[in-house]
Formats: structure tokens, sequence, C-alpha cells
């Protein structure tokens, strides 16, 4: 490496080989201007399949000359389809994504004020689900085959087969109607509680800094039927994920050799998990990225005042404006998780950092 | 003469443990097959007590009973006959997308097992796609391209033809290696006879295996989208929708209008999981 002798030219070159992480972190790095018009011409792409005149698709039959001719102009359905693409493009990356037809506010302003509550969600609720389901998937691993196997793939097949609005609709009967232990499903806050003043826009941060902590209990107890249905979906990946890679690391040469080593079980498990969380860490991801968007029957469910119950009602209202800036937030965001997760996945794993 | 050609014995290396797995026997494959098996054929042949879509607005709400197995919801239609019969419209919706899918997913997913720089296009542009939350893609599309119930088909497409592609190419890339295809190759056959007469029938059983796990998972995307009030229009039945309809009296205390179409997904995902699993563990794929 630091040789004394080397030629010039040789160090030159040596200094203008990057690093396999270095290069990795190039291509990704270039590939984000080229996902971006991806995502944005897929979202202009979506009027598109509208079948008809949209501008009447959107208000009914019974709308005037007059309004049909606003809508027209705002989809800009007057102009031809390249100039169309190429002011859309061009609008969307000043950060301009138009104005809601049925709220009139901008559709930027609407995405920033509701993602915040989402990523809440998403964020708590896989949390929880990592840790149990991690949990659940290790103790399979490692004890394949046997009783405690058994039990996981039992609650793994029995989740799995439940959609997320069931498992819902299931806490609700049980804990809300049955049990009374939590309160009604109707938002984050009870009617009598006050929001904080929006610092960060993130309602338990908020709630902290304004000390508000008999809201902040309200706040906790609405949010434990949402959170749990969540995290009760997310349990089944991450069991069976990290079932499938402890099993596989269990059997690998570094565990082989922890054991050859004469390492206690204990420690063993711990280089069969280091081997393993590669695979868990891009399932967390995969299912986080997933979940910001796709948790909008969730959120409607609990009327949560998300990005995805936000997202959800522009799409049944045909709000197009606010359809496209959707799927270019869930687009945009599902770029950025995937980019810090090859960042984290090759700055933590050697095997991809170094050639 | 070359569906006789022996898969390597050895494909991964921890094949080995699992020849020593406990789940002996095929039971959750025929108790998986025999579930959905009579839940089709009662859909198709059994005769319904009350009319599905004809509401007795004298018995609402009314417990499960004799006269009313699954007793009746808020309108007054009678859940039992409702369930059965949205059992044929979802599960024939989710089959026939599951199948679409792969019939649109197999052969692109065929075509990018060579190595040029298209197939590497393909794979890119199919990242970019999945990054999307799928579902939420779908419900746009359906609802944006006329909320009509083949549109359902088309969103079961979108979200499953990519997962049909790359795990065609992923297994595919494998099996190009094996000596049979050098075999044939050096015989002189064509890439695509390569392809389609030789890799496809070996490929036969993990197609099998994801074309289960993709009707389930259609199972569920129908019942989401018919939850939303998407695609299945009223007054016919589909389960997301009965699901929806009696959501509001679950507060209440009314669980049955909720719980029986709810109960019926869950056997017909789970019946198709079972499948899934089953005929994994016999083509004998350990990874996914």
């Amino acid at each position: 490496m630091t040789s004394t002798d080397a030629n010039p030219s040789e160090t030159h070159l040596r200094k203008r080989r990057l690093t396999r992480f270095q290069r990795l972190l190039l291509v990704r790095l270039a590939l984000i201007p080229i996902t971006l018009i991806g995502v944005v011409t897929l979202s202009f792409l979506l009027v598109e399949i509208m079948p008809g005149d949209p501008a009447l698709v959107i208000l009914g039959n019974t709308a005037s000359a007059d309004e049909a001719e606003r809508i027209r102009t705002e989809l800009g359905l007057d102009l031809a389809f390249g100039q169309r693409y190429v002011d859309y493009m061009a609008a969307v990356f000043q950060g301009d994504l138009g104005n809601s037809f049925f709220t009139g506010r901008p559709v930027l302003d609407d995405i920033l004020r509701y993602l915040p509550a989402s990523l809440e969600l998403v964020t708590i609720s896989l949390f929880c689900g990592a840790v149990i389901g991690i949990s659940l998937g290790a103790i399979a691993g490692y004890w394949r085959d046997r009783a405690p196997d058994g039990f996981t793939r039992i609650v793994v097949t029995t989740i799995q087969a439940l959609p997320d609005f069931l498992i819902g609709l299931l806490l609700i009967f049980a804990l809300f109607y049955l049990l009374r232990i939590v309160p009604a499903p109707l938002g984050r806050l009870g009617l009598l509680d006050t929001y904080p003043p929006g610092v960060t826009g993130f309602l338990f941060i908020d709630l902290i800094i304004a000390g508000d902590w008999s809201t902040l209990a309200s706040a906790l107890r609405h949010s434990v039927m949402p959170v749990a249905t969540l995290t009760l979906a997310s349990v089944a990946y991450f069991a069976k994920t990290t079932r499938a890679a402890i099993g596989t690391a269990m059997f690998s040469r570094h565990t082989q050799f922890a054991r050859a080593c004469g390492l206690p079980e204990r420690q063993v498990l711990r280089c069969a998990l280091l081997v393993a969380r590669t695979p868990i860490l891009t399932y967390t991801a995969i299912l986080f990225a997933a979940m910001v968007g796709g948790s909008s029957i969730i959120e409607t469910m609990f009327s949560w005042q998300g990005l995805g119950q936000w997202g959800l009602s522009a799409i049944l209202a045909l709000d197009i404006p606010a359809i496209q800036g959707f799927v270019i937030a869930t687009g945009l965001l599902t770029m950025l998780v995937y980019l810090t997760l090859d960042i984290l996945v090759a700055a933590l794993d050697p095997r991809v950092r170094h050639d | 003469m070359t569906d006789a050609a022996p898969l390597p014995s050895v494909r991964r290396a921890h094949d080995r443990h699992r020849l020593t797995r406990a789940w002996g026997g095929h039971v959750r494959l025929v108790g998986g097959a025999t579930a959905l098996l009579v839940l089709l054929l009662c859909s198709l042949i059994l005769p319904l007590p009350f009319d599905p879509v004809d509401p007795d607005a004298t018995s609402v709400l009314q417990p499960p009973s004799t006269t009313h197995w699954f007793g009746t919801d808020s309108v007054g239609f009678d859940v039992f006959s409702r369930t059965i019969d949205a059992a044929r419209r979802d599960l024939s919706l989710a089959l026939g997308g599951a199948i679409a899918a792969a019939l649109i997913g197999v052969p692109i997913g065929l075509m990018a097992i060579s190595k040029g720089m298209s197939s590497k296009m393909v794979m890119r542009l199919l990242d970019a796609f999945q990054a999307f939350p799928l579902l939420v893609l779908a419900i746009a599309v359906v609802t944006l391209a006329g909320n009509r119930l083949e549109m359902v088909v088309l969103a079961i497409v979108i979200i499953e033809a990519p997962r049909f592609i790359r795990l065609v190419r992923g297994e595919g890339l494998a099996l190009r290696e094996s000596r049979y295809v050098e075999a044939a190759i050096a015989m002189g056959a064509s890439s695509r006879r390569v392809l389609f007469v030789h890799l496809l029938p070996n490929l036969t059983g993990v197609i099998l295996v994801q074309l289960s796990i993709a009707a389930a998972n259609a199972l569920v995307v129908i019942a989401a989208l018919s939850f939303l009030g998407i695609g299945v229009s009223p007054p016919s039945a589909s389960w997301g929708a009965m699901i929806q309809a009696g959501a509001r009296q679950l507060t209440t205390g009314y669980w049955w209008p909720s719980a029986f179409p709810g109960l019926f997904v869950f056997i017909a995902v789970m019946s198709l999981n079972l499948v899934a699993d089953d005929l994994d563990r016999i083509f004998e794929r350990s990874q996914r």
C-alpha cells in the first residue's frame, strides 16, 4: 500500500482507483436522477389511463362546460402530449406539484403536513414488529423443527392469512367493544384534547416539547390499536425472514468456526445473528417503504390523518394533482429508503465493502 | 428426452438439513387443496338458501340461526348466501389474476435470462417499478381506469407479474449452468429452444409455488380493493365489501356480518399459503 519505491504514475493510478464502497455509492447516487424521472413520468402517465375525457370522469356527467374547461386547462389537456409532459416535468422539478382540485391547497404543503403522522405510525409499528418478529424468528431458526419453530410457524401462517384491515377490525372488536380498554378509533387524540403547537409536525415529539403529559398519554392510548395492527402485520414478515436467515446462518462457516472454537452457545447465536443481519435489514427497509403508502387502509380505519389516508381519499375522489403528488412522494421516499439501505449494508457488511 | 434430465442433486450448500425436517407427509398440501376445492365447488353448485342480491327488509341484523346460518346484515341480506356467492367472484378473480400474471411474467422472465444489456435494463426498470407501494398504485390504476371488475385483474397483474419475472429469471440463471443446457447448446439448439423446451419444464415447480402465493396475495388485494369500495360494485357480493359493510356495526356488537366473510378470506388465503408451502418443500426450494 505505502511502498515508497513505486513510480509516480503507479501511485497516481492507485489513487484514482476507488474502493468498492465508493464505487457503489457513486453508482447509487447517479441512479437517483434516473429513478426520479421514472417516478415523475409514471405519475404523469396515470392521467393518460383514464378512459374518455378525464374532466368529465372527475366531475361526473352533470358538469357544466365551464367547470370541465377549467379542469382541462388545469391538467393541460388542451395542449399536445409532448408539451404537456415537458411542462409537467418542469413544474415538478421546480417543486410545484399543483393544487388540489377540492381543497385548492398546494399539494406539496399537504404532503409535508401529513407525512410526519405516517412516519410516526410506521416507525413505531415497525420497531415493535422488528423486536417481536426477530425474536420469534431467531428462536425458531435456532430450534429448527422443534416446538418453538412449530409455534412460530403457526403464528406466521395465521397472520399471513389475515389482511391487515381484518386484523384492525378484530382489534377494534376485541379491545374497544369487548374489553373497553382503548378509546374509539376516531383519530389520534380525543375530542377534548388540544393539539400542541406544531413545531416539528410529529405529534408525539410536539407533545413532549410542549410538556403536555396528559395529552401525550391520550395520544398513546389512541395509538394502541393502529400500532398493534401494523405491528402484528409486520411480525409475520420479520419472523419468517429471520427464521430463514438464522437457519442458513446456523449452518454457515462462521458459526461452524465459532462452535469449533468452543464458544458458548450464546456467542454462537450472536455470530449467526451477525451473518443474518443483512437480509433482516433489507427486509426492514422494504417493509418500511411499502408501509408508508401501504398503511393507507389502516390510517383511514383509525382516522390517523397521515399521508396514506390523505392519498387514499385523493384517489377515491379522483383528485388528480393530489394523486400524482402522492405517487411522487411515496416513490421518492421509497427511493431514499433503498439508498439508505444500500449504504448501510455496505457500511456494515465487509463482504460488500471490500473487494 | 429432455424432461428426464435430473436436477442437480445438491443445489445449495445447506440443502442437507432440509432432509431432516420433521414435517412429514403432505398434510398441508392435501388439507389446503381440499379446503379450496370444497369452497370452489360450494360456490359453484350449492343452492343458496336466499337470494344474495335481494335483501329482506323485515329481518335486519338477525344473529346466526337455523334459518339464517350466518345471520343477516344491516340491509337484510342473508350473510351465508352472500359469503358463498362472493367466493365464486373473489376466487375466480384471484385465480384468473394470478394466471394472467404468470402468463405475462414467465415469458418476460425467460427472455430476461440472457446476460445482455437489455436484460439488465429490464431488471433496473423492474426495480424502479417495484419500489412503489404497489397496492397503492393498483388502487390508483383501478380507480382512474374506470373502476370496473376487469381492472382488478389488471391491478393483480401489475402487482404479481414483476415477481414472476424476477423469480423465473433468478431460477433460470441458476439452471442455465446445468449440464443438460450445456449439452442442448452443444447440440445446436437455438436459444429460444433452450429457454422454452429445456428450461421452462424444469421451472414448473417454482412457477407453481409462485402461482399459489400470487393467488393468495391476489385474494388479499381483491379484499382490500373491495373493502375500499373499488372494483366490485354493489349489490353484487364480495368478501371485502361485506367486511366493510359489517364494520360499521362492529363497534355496537353485531359481529357476524363482518366475521363470516372475514373467516372465509382467512380460510382461502391460508389454504393457498399451505399449498404453496408444501409445494415449495416438494420441489426442494429453500430460499425465499
